[in-house]
């Protein structure tokens, strides 16, 4: 298969590929999923891809719970990881105003969002520690609506 | 086991520069005189400033379970001022951001870490280690069999660890025969083949040597009663293996894959590599 780019050979942990072939189950994808709770639909690339990411919420070993932001994608150029963007407003009482301030977050991006670009909104969910920095999961991309679709968008 | 069994072995079909010197370990050393072998191991760099504290411990060897008598702490270094060399904190790294975080603690000793196993293939030798809570785990220090399952038949042998074949991870594993999870190994595959020619009543792995009598094995051939023989007949409609572990058979070898931890549980489990996973590995050897 195309994913087997690394040294080691990538599949699921935890289900068995080379039962003795019996007839039909070896064409269909052997590929175990689930449904990360709260609402979120799992993807179709999730459940018919072949990609294999043991980090990804839907087909990896990893369980959303705890805190779900949304936010902005800032930069897409990291391996299956993305810097979120989250702008709020902080309020100053001497002067009763606001004043802009935003957090940037990385957060682990399943293969099973294609197609996802800067700038695309995304909701985020809390998982355990991935990565040094890397402790929320993109559960769900909103893409960004061009206004006057007949514009020229970069391809 | 002796060399001697595979002298009159054809080539393998398999070209593997395998290191089969390790066979000589099975000529049994007993463990025991290990305890006056040295047992500290050379410094490394990074711990020049750590006293090496090496309590002399009666190696656990056996099924591990400490006999009452002292664990070592050889793998628990401290320095002088009783701090411990290694640690797992975050707090000696830069923030996210880049900034340098001062230190504002000592290291604890819930941080703690120690001295990997490099699990190495020779007599069994595993060293019983003191955790937090009391708990103990098991550090292999070197190991020559395993419980290795083959998975589409769904049964497990206890067998012999030839060598290490490949480690995605690093070579250097390879070159000194360093058993860690998910390194690809060759194993003794008689006591598999013993189980399937029983089971089945069929050979495997049968050598093409040119004008070699074919002896059926006595496993083939031994006496059954007639309902045994009946269920015997009928699974052999089933009995059909992949070419690719055939050819395993007739060397005598098979490639499984390290499923546990030894330098945590002490032991050397795993299974046998079948399907998309051996033809995987097999082209990364054939390189």
């Amino acid at each position: 298969m195309s994913e087997q780019i690394e040294k080691a050979f990538q599949k699921q942990q935890g289900i068995f590929q080379n039962a003795k072939v019996a007839g039909k189950k070896s064409i269909k994808n052997n590929r175990w999923y689930k449904e990360v709770g709260l609402g979120f639909k799992t993807p179709k690339e999730a459940i018919e891809g072949h990609y294999i990411d043991k980090k990804c919420p839907f087909t990896g070993d990893v369980s959303i719970r705890g805190r779900i932001l949304t936010g902005e994608i800032m930069s897409t150029k990291m391996k299956r990881t993305i810097i979120i963007r989250r702008e709020y407003l902080h309020f100053i009482s001497k002067y009763n105003r606001y004043e802009k301030r935003h957090k940037n977050l990385a957060a682990h991006m399943s293969p099973a969002f294609i197609g996802v670009q800067q700038g695309d909104s995304v909701t985020v969910g809390q998982c355990r520690p991935l990565s040094k920095t890397v402790r929320f999961n993109v559960l769900k991309v909103q893409k960004k609506v061009v206004k006057g679709a007949k514009n020229f968008a970069k391809f | 086991m002796a060399p001697e069994a595979y002298a009159n072995h054809p080539s393998a079909p398999l070209a593997i520069d395998t290191v089969y010197t390790h066979i000589q370990y099975t000529i049994a050393v007993p463990s025991m005189t290990a305890i006056d072998s040295p047992q500290k191991k050379p410094l490394s760099t990074e711990h020049q400033g750590c006293h090496y504290r090496s309590k002399r411990a009666g190696s656990g060897s056996g099924s591990g379970s400490g006999s009452g008598s002292t664990f070592t702490s050889q793998l628990l270094q401290k320095d002088e001022g009783g701090n411990y060399c290694i640690s797992r904190d975050s707090r000696h790294k830069r923030s996210a951001s880049g900034a340098k975080r001062a230190q504002y603690r000592k290291k604890r000793k819930f941080e703690l870490g120690r001295q990997a196993a490099n699990t190495k293939l020779g007599a069994k030798r595993i060293h019983e280690v003191r955790t937090r809570g009391g708990n103990r785990k098991f550090r292999a220090m070197r190991l020559d069999a395993g419980n290795f399952s083959w998975g589409s038949e769904a049964i497990s042998r206890k067998t012999r660890i030839v060598a290490v074949v490949y480690n995605a991870s690093n070579n250097e594993l390879v070159r000194t025969g360093t058993l860690v999870k998910n390194a690809i190994v060759q194993i003794d595959a008689t006591p598999f083949r013993q189980w399937y020619e029983a089971h089945y009543a069929t050979p495997i792995g049968a050598r093409k040597a040119k004008g070699a009598v074919k002896v059926e094995s006595e496993e083939i051939n031994k006496a059954r009663s007639n309902h045994v023989q009946r269920k015997v007949e009928a699974r052999k409609a089933d009995a059909k293996v992949d070419p690719a572990l055939d050819h395993q058979f007739a060397a005598g070898r098979l490639y499984a894959c390290l499923s546990s931890r030894p330098g945590q549980s002490g032991r050397a489990d795993g299974y046998i590599l079948e399907g998309q996973e051996l033809a995987f590995y097999i082209r990364k050897l054939k390189k």
